[in-house]
């Protein structure tokens, strides 16, 4: 499950940039929850002048395409740096130091080669949907009240392109590690045993009140 | 060579030209050339223009109203009320709009080439619930109608509420929509039968259109031979799908009676008053936005009058 | 290589990166790609001048999956259902059903245990995923309890295991999930899990009772509530039985003819209600932000995995790996209930080692279809089916077995992930202490298969009602 793991930090540079970085990613995660929370709202409506007013809110479904790429792909960066995407960790969970270190910098290494590809993959799929000579820019639009696509679109190559700056980031991290053999690495997720994982998440639905 | 077709949903009548064109060219070339036809597995029908154009398959179907903006010449022939009486008629008319330059140019922007049309009778409402009397009884009410039928209905006071054909049934069932817009065999095979209480019979707001195109990279590609093969199973395919349409028509009424529908009969006064209210302003709406991206939307208008008295004489 | 060779060898590849550690959603990606560009260049006969076609052609397919999987009203459900558990939270429900819970039923033998897994019960009513439901639990119930002399492993047990409930009761993300990969009704899936549910939750409380019968000082029935005092703390559940009215009504209307709206609507509109009761509980700004934020991630994680594995299902529908495997289980020569029971076996092997959402995800796209071919096709007619249910009902009827089999093993060693949340509120419950105190529950939870699995109509008569 999504358990967030604990990342150490400094006054390194590196250490500095993993935390702005960190910033710009809250802030993006923040966009994507009230993004969940409007699509509340958006409901909300929707019945209401459906049931009460016998006016179904035009464009309903087109206006939910539009917001739902905004909710999957904004927190994605947020949830890498703090190792929330889910793995098995049955060997990982065993290995301990360079090794370690070593199987991490490969797989994220791979995770970078994906996210390059998708980046181009996606700026692609965004540009056949975008045309400067046409009204709204729109070369591809919604089904019913014609919302141009390319907005939507777009989010995907601009999420991934965050996500390759910590993959970046954490790559080097990785790699100082397994070169130098440092025991506690900053600012990459620590890999924890699955009850400090738990626990870390225990904390987070009981931290505040009951 | 061995081509890969993208299409959706299940076999019906409504691919039955497809699959007699991979038939046709096989038996034709001694099984050198054949398609490869993929029911949903290859991508979303939304997205089988950017697939001929990625070069991702050779041949693909799709309806115009699903991406307005993607084909804007071909949605000409999903304009309300053209007064299109058969099968036969929607065919001519497509392929000469298909053949016009303007269209070529459109669809050359997805490396596609149109080769056929899916031809549909007009399309009629099944939908659940208390059936609508009247013009009036359309307010608010939500349709899954894409493209010029959509708009018709919206000119009505209803709310078009659209979702792909695949997502028709769910939408219907879990109550996104009211009614569902459709030609006969596709309320049969994506089971809107199974959720409806009435259907119009004689609403006939226009019809979608969904074209079969090649990629035009592989269709040059291949040898002389080949080509000939597919060019010349062109008509023949159609008139097979014809025929298997025309099973649908001698069905229907059966199927009907099986799932209880009640069928729902405007007056000619009130069809009439339909058409005045929405095929204008629709029609208007349109030639506007043709003209705003240099498409001769008028030009293509005549195109289709002028090809409809050519059939009929 | 045929094309289903390359399906074969890239699927070894993907669960090879899956075991190396790999971030699930992006060794499936990854994968996919992979996969994809494999199968085009053979399409070009390897010639080293078509490669970068190939390659172009590969990114710009698996580029597009993203956006177009994910701009989806169905998949809406998923971060409402998120975020509706956080506020619940927030709105003091958690406290408040299990205050209800105590009063109505804790007279009975091992009344707080039973209690608790009632309370569970309730709040998996507005909370979509089940270890935030035991993490929540660990804290009420555990120290109840105990004052009362319950035995610590059996009490970490009971909330480990009632955490579980959340996931059949709706809303479930998870069977929302497994409504979308399978392309069947939301609605009707949701409904389904009411019952499982309930029933599950009705042979954890027998089980509880049994075993306070059978053994002494198992910890004593709480008497002595007026039936005053009973009805005076349903209102501050209330909230909870207006989330379950609404989406009922919003799935399947029992008192009229259609229902009034979407399951989405229904998810919408009770997180609203929720979201109104968590303001009138003073929320602050930092609260909601937090539940944001959490809301924020889990979405993202989950949404992360559909589209990763969607690029590599795009891959196997270009390879057609689930027609051959479809076609495989099909032809076997044995009675389709054994090859179904194995299906599930191995559904409880592989939830040891994975994350119930990760693991449905991989395999549906292979197993379902395959399912379905055993019954005889998903348009095959009740009385022609091996299994004596229609196509679209044994959809529904191997997701209810399937979304239970992966809740099994959320209780179960080596991984169990509630164990684990429960051992990480509890500083005095080691991880070995809630599986020993589980145990009992993997009885329970093992009739409770075999019951969904002999009599079918206990997944299938409500949505049959639709
Ligand atoms: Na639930
Ligand atoms: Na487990």
């Amino acid at each position: 499950m999504a358990g967030s793991a604990s990342v150490l930090e400094d006054h390194s540079l590196l250490s500095r940039l993993d935390r702005t970085l960190n910033f710009t990613e809250r802030q993006l995660a923040i966009v994507c929850g009230l993004a969940t929370l409007s699509l509340m709202l958006l409901a909300t409506v929707s019945v209401a002048g459906r049931m009460f007013f016998n006016a179904p809110l035009p464009g309903y479904i087109d206006w939910i395409e539009q917001i739902m790429p905004v909710i999957a792909f904004m927190a994605i960066s947020y949830t890498q740096r703090d190792g929330g995407h889910i793995r098995m960790d049955i060997l990982v969970g065993r290995l301990r130091g360079r090794v370690l270190w070593l199987f991490e910098l490969v797989t994220t290494i791979a995770i970078f080669i994906l996210v390059i590809a998708l980046i181009y993959g996606s700026w692609a799929h965004f540009e056949r949907s975008f045309d400067f000579a046409r009204p709204m820019w729109s070369n591809d639009s919604s089904i019913d009240i014609s919302l141009p696509l390319w907005p939507a679109k777009l989010l995907a190559p601009v999420a991934f392109s965050v996500l390759a700056l910590r993959l970046v980031l954490q790559i080097y991290a990785y790699g100082k590690a397994f070169f130098l053999n440092i025991s506690e690495p900053i600012a990459i997720p620590l890999v924890q045993s699955a009850a400090e994982q738990a626990a870390e998440e225990a904390k987070h639905v009981s931290g505040s009140q009951t | 060579t061995e081509w890969n077709v993208s299409v959706w949903g299940k076999r019906r009548s409504f691919t039955e030209h497809i699959e007699k064109l991979s038939e046709l060219v096989s038996a034709k070339t001694n099984g050198e050339f054949t398609m490869n036809i993929s029911y949903g597995g290859l991508s979303k029908n939304r997205e089988n223009l950017d697939g001929i154009s990625i070069g991702a398959f050779e041949m693909a179907q799709f309806c115009a109203g699903y991406h307005r903006d993607k084909n804007p010449t071909i949605t000409a022939l999903e304009l309300p009320f053209l007064g299109i009486g058969s099968l036969e008629e929607e065919i001519a008319v497509s392929m000469a709009v298909y053949n016009h330059p303007s269209t070529i140019e459109d669809l050359a922007r997805w490396n596609a080439k149109l080769v056929m049309p899916s031809p549909m009778p007009q399309y009629n409402l099944v939908g659940v619930g208390e059936a609508p009397s009247s013009l009036d009884d359309f307010e608010g009410m939500r349709i899954r109608a894409t493209g010029g039928i959509g708009q018709a209905f919206s000119e009505i006071g209803a709310v078009p509420t659209s979702v792909t054909a695949t997502e028709a049934y769910n939408a219907m069932q879990s109550g996104v929509v009211d009614s569902v817009a459709f030609a006969e065999h596709a309320h049969i095979a994506y089971r809107i039968l199974e959720n409806g209480d009435w259907w119009t019979t004689n609403l006939n707001p226009g019809v979608v259109n969904c074209p079969v195109v090649v990629n035009i990279d592989a269709y040059d590609a291949l040898s002389d031979a080949h080509r000939e093969a597919l060019d010349s199973s062109i008509d023949e395919a159609l008139q097979h799908y014809l025929a298997e349409y025309a099973k649908i028509f001698d069905r229907w009424d059966a199927a009907m009676t099986e799932y209880g529908i009640e069928p729902v009969t405007f007056s000619d006064e009130q069809a009439n008053a339909f058409r005045e209210m929405a095929a204008g302003p629709v029609r208007d709406a349109w030639l506007e936005k043709m003209s705003s991206i240099n498409v001769p939307g008028q030009e293509l208008i005549d195109l289709i009058n002028a090809t409809l008295s050519e059939v009929r004489q | 290589m045929e094309p289903i060779e390359i399906g074969l060898a890239v699927s070894a590849g993907m669960l090879l990166l899956v075991i190396a550690g790999m971030r699930v959603a992006f060794a499936a990606g990854l994968a996919g790609l992979v996969g994809l560009i494999w199968i085009f260049w053979a399409r070009f006969g390897y010639a080293p001048e078509q490669f970068g076609k190939a390659l172009t052609i590969s990114l710009k397919t698996a580029g597009q999956v993203p956006h177009s999987k994910v701009a989806s009203q169905a998949l809406s459900l998923i971060p409402t259902f998120i975020l509706i558990g956080y506020l619940a939270y927030y709105a003091g429900l958690t406290r408040a059903i299990f205050e209800l819970a105590k009063r109505w039923v804790g007279w009975l033998p091992g009344g707080l245990a039973v209690s608790t897994v009632f309370a569970t019960a309730g709040f998996a009513a507005v909370s979509g995923a089940s270890v935030a439901t035991s993490a929540v639990f660990a804290r009420i119930a555990i120290p109840e309890m105990l004052k009362l002399g319950y035995d610590k492993r059996f009490a970490a047990g009971v909330v480990a295991a009632g955490g579980t409930l959340a996931s059949l009761i709706p809303p479930s993300a998870i069977l929302v999930i497994y409504a979308i990969i399978v392309e069947q009704d939301v609605g009707k899936l949701l409904l389904a899990g009411f019952i499982p549910g309930a029933f599950s939750a009705v042979v954890y409380g027998a089980l509880i009772v049994g075993m306070a019968l059978t053994f002494r000082n198992f910890g004593p029935p709480v008497k002595g509530f007026t039936w005053r005092e009973r009805f005076e703390a349903v209102p501050a559940a209330f909230p909870i039985f207006f989330v379950i009215g609404i989406i009922i009504l919003f799935i399947y209307n029992p008192i009229g003819d259609k229902a009034w709206g979407t399951p989405t609507e229904g998810g919408a509109l009770g997180a609203f209600v929720v979201f109104l009761m968590a303001l009138y509980r003073k929320m602050s700004w930092s609260q909601l932000k937090d539940a944001l934020v959490e809301t924020a991630k889990l979405s993202a994680m989950i949404f992360t995995i559909i589209w990763g594995v969607l690029i590599y299902v795009r891959f196997l529908g270009f390879a057609d790996l689930p027609g051959a495997f479809s076609d495989w289980i099909s032809g076997l020569q044995q009675d389709p209930m054994v090859t179904l029971i194995m299906i599930l076996l191995a559904y409880a092997v592989l939830g040891m080692f994975m994350d119930a959402i990760g693991m449905l995800l991989l395999t549906l796209p292979v197993v379902y279809p395959a399912v379905m071919a055993l019954n005889g096709g998903e348009t095959v007619a009740a009385a022609d089916s091996a299994f004596g249910m229609s196509g679209p009902m044994c959809a529904i009827w191997f997701g209810i077995l399937v979304v239970k089999m992966a809740e099994f093993c959320l209780i179960t060693p080596p991984i169990g992930l509630n164990c684990f949340v429960v051992a990480g509120v509890r500083d005095d419950i080691s991880v070995q202490d809630v599986f020993r105190g589980v145990t009992p529950f993997f009885v329970a939870d093992a009739l409770t298969i075999a019951g969904l699995v002999m009599f079918p109509w206990i997944v299938l008569w409500l949505p049959s009602l639709t």
